[in-house]
């Protein structure tokens, strides 16, 4: 049997199998880590109870993530004769309606629908609304609609097509495939994926490896976590198409311990790939042999730098080597490596089996493709979204993320985390791509895109990200260990006050000597929160320096909690309630007052207090408590 | 051996092919400041980040520790953006470094001194803050050395005579970013552990942090 | 108990300790590639890694025990002491902060009266931060013995604590109660 004549035999049967499941009533929980934070495992419960209950002949399937994270858990229901629905969020009451109305009788609740996944005369699609129209989905697409644990799933929609038919293309053909798709690294800074796989294919020595990063360690990204979650195959497929490429006969995928769902979904989906005969000896009864070995990362940042990375997998700790030379010439045991990031990496099936063109018909000239981004922080329509590249800031944000929660203003996007940078509202306009991203000092990174409103402090972001970056600095080389290290305490002191302007200057020196010193690029990159909000929120600063005022009423230090006493309803006591510490107290004349000495500042009166008063508010620069007061109000105990 | 010619601050040199520049320059009697290099090991550590270099046809300066010399190499040690560097890594060094030279058994042969008298860069702290708020104690367990973490620099060559040259095995870097120590298994007093008191790893310390108890008294 | 005072073992622990190692360290080869996860088997199974254990796998793969320090106190997942009964883990990823993560953190840090990275007296609780467990929509979230907490505010707080208190009183009601019958 020829390579296709064995695939088509393993998808053939599997679209069988699917065909049947569409016979009956088919209903997907998401259930990836995210999910079941939202408490989907619940509502999976739910389902199968009551469809027993009932005596129901339906199938239930956990899947992955669909992105839609702020209506999670989500659950997708698709019933013979109707539009497939997507519900969201569902509680336990809504489970339990979709079954009794829905699946036993023929009402398929429209009033707890978001959208259909297709087209149709009733209820609208996900296309329909301004960030479908704007949302292009390759390597998102089939999240959450397909079985992770099932391989089946992935093989009726052309799962593993790509890969039988890059055995049967020349090794080199593959990599020119890759070049001519223009194909860039998600993993950051963006390096040409198929000029990467050439110099190792060129490179002497073998064995040769290819390694999967999936090492998400950007403190606001889960994209890679949602793809091995929720598409698994998809990856293992363009590891094995990498791996035919060079030449490798071993893989890795390096993963996060932090991940286990997605270690137990890629471990199952590597077993089952096995069985298949598409991983393992003689693929599809080729003459290319591949094994793939799960790797779990113990927790450090800076593997997320090829070269500590294989320090790690050679049982050392993750400290990074100057390059060149570089992995693809010499890397893991010295052997010539390729190291992919999971994106990039789920985008090569879809390549190979659309062809080049296709993918540079997407996205920008120089930067092909889509984007993926985890949107989080102040923005409604929170969730991982994928994008053409060359959307700009103002798209993601006002239409695929429906605009800032609570009516508030826009102040600026954290794009890339601790190597990314801060954004304002000049820069909303700006298409997003790799290139256009670094001119403005920020950084692809690994996608977090965290929006930031009137209440987030640019100081204490930028002191946020230093923290992080020098919480997981190597501290091997002398700039990232130390330098770091000064950057952060500076600005600690800005934040409580303590700075001075001559800080600002030392701030920006010692960021530039970081940016161009540092040996490896976390160190190179850790200065860019740092430098952007210093160009574009620099009156931030000096608030703080100057006035000893915090803008954003968000740095402790600088800021005062108090009850106006002619919005406090004297009938009211929810805020004592709420007061961890017993600071708040009711004055002689039943309005409540609070303990400036005794305060915590954890915020718990200012949301307790009902909206119809709104009387705790927060001043900045901070109240210097009166003596005489305190020894009045501390009398009041009754 | 192939040779190749370079040039140095204007002065021309032949040094074999293949040759580390920092190596090859220290032979041509050029100093480029360095704490961590080290001729035998197989990789640069290039973690001290004070050899920085430019080189004509590159946009920004270079460690010399991990640049190999080429024919026709134009290099220059002393540029505005190679003084900032050194000047930055070495503040930063010092901002972390009991800096009592007075009282250091090593004043006078510690490489430290040597980079500030060479490169006329002040001994003490103008700029940035001093990182060692809290003293770390001093080993001084073993019969033949003592251990001052507080004037260790982090350059390693300890720890790879340790293990590559005697093969002893007893310290090691511990800890990770500004916690990154040259310890021992457990933290334990180096007389405690598997150090035999050979003392080849106090003879290549570049600084005042591991000394013979000879020279303290 | 703070991160880096010595750990005295109890009875019988010493012997238990070297033989699970033993039996970890027989499924894996001696190269040096397998310290990372022979050493993530030993705190899966102990929650720690214990001075003896590190000693053992230096022997099995004949590399100094340095070395097998040198792994164990570079990456975060890596613990020297034995964890609480209940762990908790702050997120302090980028949204989880800007959520309010850092109130949490010092809400648990109140309660508990300790400070992250440690453990309480008794035992029962240790307190960690993590980097981010991929929940920031949900933010800010708390992983409580492998369950996430969406959303939580310091109010929460007494309530996960809260429900462990009882619990706990309820197993030694039920301990009591148990001892009466017999």
């Amino acid at each position: 049997m020829s390579i296709s004549d064995k695939y088509h035999a393993i998808r053939f049967a599997a679209v069988e199998k699917i065909e049947k499941i569409k016979e009956k009533p088919h209903v997907l929980v998401g259930t990836a880590t995210c999910g079941r934070a939202a408490g989907a495992l619940t509502i999976l419960d739910v389902f199968r109870e009551e469809a027993d209950k009932h005596q129901l002949d339906v199938i239930i399937d956990e899947v992955g993530c669909m992105g839609y994270c702020y209506a999670e858990p989500l659950v997708v229901i698709a019933k013979p004769g109707f539009p497939a629905l997507c519900y969201g969020p569902v509680d336990e009451g809504t489970a339990r309606r979709l079954v009794a109305d829905f699946l036993v009788n023929d009402d398929p609740c429209y009033d707890f629908a978001i959208a259909a996944l297709e087209p149709n005369d009733e209820f609208p699609t996900f296309e329909d609304f301004p960030r479908g129209v704007i949302e292009k989905k390759i390597i998102l697409a089939d999240c959450g609609l397909i079985d992770p644990d099932d391989i089946d799933h992935y093989l009726a929609r052309d799962g593993y097509a790509a890969l039988a038919k890059v055995l049967e293309m020349e090794p080199y053909a593959v990599i020119e495939e890759i070049k001519s798709a223009k194909l860039r690294g998600r993993g950051g800074a963006g390096f040409p994926t198929g000029v990467k796989w050439e110099r190792c294919f060129q490179a002497e020595g073998s064995p040769k490896y290819v390694i999967c990063n999936a090492d998400e360690g950007d403190p606001g990204a889960f994209m890679d976590r949602a793809i091995l979650e929720s598409n698994p195959h998809q990856l293992i497929e363009g590891l094995i198409i990498a791996a035919y490429a060079i030449q490798a006969s071993t893989g890795y995928i390096y993963v996060r311990a932090e991940y286990p769902l997605a270690v137990a979904r890629l471990r199952n989906a590597i077993s089952q790939a096995r069985e298949k005969g598409l991983l393992g000896d003689n693929i599809l009864g080729s003459d290319f042999s591949f094994d793939v070995i799960i790797f779990q990362g113990s927790g450090a940042f800076v593997c997320g730098e090829e070269t500590a990375l294989i320090k790690s997998i050679e049982g050392k700790p993750g400290v990074p080597d100057h390059r060149p030379p570089y992995p693809a010439t010499c890397g893991l045991y010295g052997k010539p490596t390729v190291i992919n990031n999971v994106k990039t990496l789920s985008y090569v099936p879809h390549i190979l089996r659309k062809g080049a063109d296709w993918f540079r018909s997407i996205g920008t000239e120089n930067s092909p493709g889509t984007a993926v981004f985890a949107l989080a922080g102040k923005v409604v329509g929170t969730g991982l979204v994928e994008v053409p590249m060359g959307t700009t800031i103002r798209e993601l944000v006002y239409d695929v993320g429906s605009g800032i929660k609570d009516d508030k203003m826009f102040k600026a996007v954290q794009i890339g985390g601790p190597s990314g940078g801060c954004l304002p509202e000049s820069s909303l306009d700006l298409p997003i791509d790799f290139d256009s991203l670094q001119e403005a000092g920020a950084m692809m990174g690994s996608g977090g895109l965290v929006v930031l409103d009137e209440d987030d402090c640019m100081v204490e972001i930028a002191r946020f990200f230093l923290d992080f970056t020098q919480k997981e600095s190597c501290g091997k080389c002398t700039f990232c260990r130390l330098g770091t290290k000064q950057m952060l305490d500076i600005l600690t002191d800005i934040t409580q006050g303590k700075g001075s302007l001559e800080d600002l200057n030392i701030l920006q020196d010692l960021a530039e000597d970081i940016k161009m010193g540092s040996l490896c690029s976390l160190g190179k990159t850790a200065p860019n929160p740092v430098l952007t909000t210093l160009k574009y929120f620099r009156d931030e600063y000096e608030a703080h320096i100057n006035e000893g005022r915090c803008p954003a009423l968000m740095c402790k230090d600088l800021i005062t909690y108090i009850i106006i006493p002619e919005k406090c309803s004297k009938l009211c006591d929810v805020c004592i309630g709420s007061c961890p510490t017993e600071a708040i107290y009711t004055r002689p004349d039943m309005l409540k007052a609070i303990h400036l000495d005794k305060c915590v500042k954890c915020n718990n009166c200012m949301v307790a207090c009902p909206p119809q008063y709104k009387a705790v508010i927060k001043v900045s620069p901070p109240i210097v408590e009166e003596k005489e007061e305190t020894v009045e109000g501390g009398k009041e105990d009754e | 051996m192939s040779k190749v010619n370079i040039t140095i601050d204007g002065q021309q040199y032949q040094v074999p092919a293949g040759e580390k520049l920092l190596w090859a320059a220290l032979d041509c009697g050029v100093y480029i400041p360095h704490l961590c290099a080290n001729k035998d090991k197989e990789r640069p550590d290039a973690s001290c980040r004070l050899c920085f270099v430019e080189i004509e046809g590159f946009d920004a300066p270079v460690t010399s520790c991990t640049q190999e010399v080429f024919e026709g190499m134009v290099v220059k040690t002393r540029t505005a953006r190679v003084d900032r560097l050194v000047q930055t890594a070495f503040e930063l060094l010092l901002s972390n470094h009991k800096l009592r030279c007075g009282k250091c058994p090593q004043n006078r042969q510690c490489e430290l001194q040597k980079i500030s008298r060479e490169r006329k860069l002040k001994l003490k702290l103008t700029r940035l803050r001093p990182l060692l708020t809290e003293e770390k104690a001093v080993d001084d367990s073993t019969d033949v050395f003592i251990y001052d973490p507080n004037r260790c620099v982090l350059c390693g060559q300890c720890i790879w005579v340790d293990h590559k040259v005697v093969e002893v095995g007893a310290i090691g870097f511990i800890n990770r970013g500004f916690k990154r120590k040259m310890g021992t298994f457990g933290d334990v007093p180096l007389a405690e552990s598997r150090c035999t008191q050979c003392g080849e790893c106090v003879k290549v310390c570049p600084v005042g942090a591991l000394v013979f108890k000879e020279k303290t008294e | 108990m703070k991160g880096g005072e010595a750990l005295e073992l109890l009875a019988g622990e010493l012997e238990q300790i070297q033989a699970e190692t033993a039996e970890i360290l027989q499924q894996h080869g001696t190269g040096r590639q397998e310290l990372i996860p022979i050493i993530q088997e030993i705190q899966e199974r102990l929650g720690y890694l214990p001075k003896p254990a590190m000693e053992q796998v230096a022997r099995a793969l004949d590399i100094p025990e340095v070395d097998v320090y040198s792994v164990a106190t570079f990456y975060n997942q890596f613990r020297l002491n034995p964890p609480g009964k209940h762990q908790i883990k702050v997120c302090m990823g980028t949204a989880c902060h800007m959520m309010g993560g850092h109130i949490v953190m010092d809400s648990f840090e109140r309660r508990l009266e300790i400070k992250e990275g440690e453990t309480t007296p008794d035992r029962e609780f240790s307190l960690e931060r993590v980097a981010c467990v991929g929940c920031c929509a949900l933010a800010p979230v708390v992983v409580v013995d492998e369950k996430v907490e969406a959303k939580v505010s310091p109010i929460r707080v007494d309530g996960i604590l809260l429900t462990f208190e009882i619990e706990k009183k309820e197993q030694e009601k039920e301990q009591q109660e148990g001892g009466a019958e017999e």
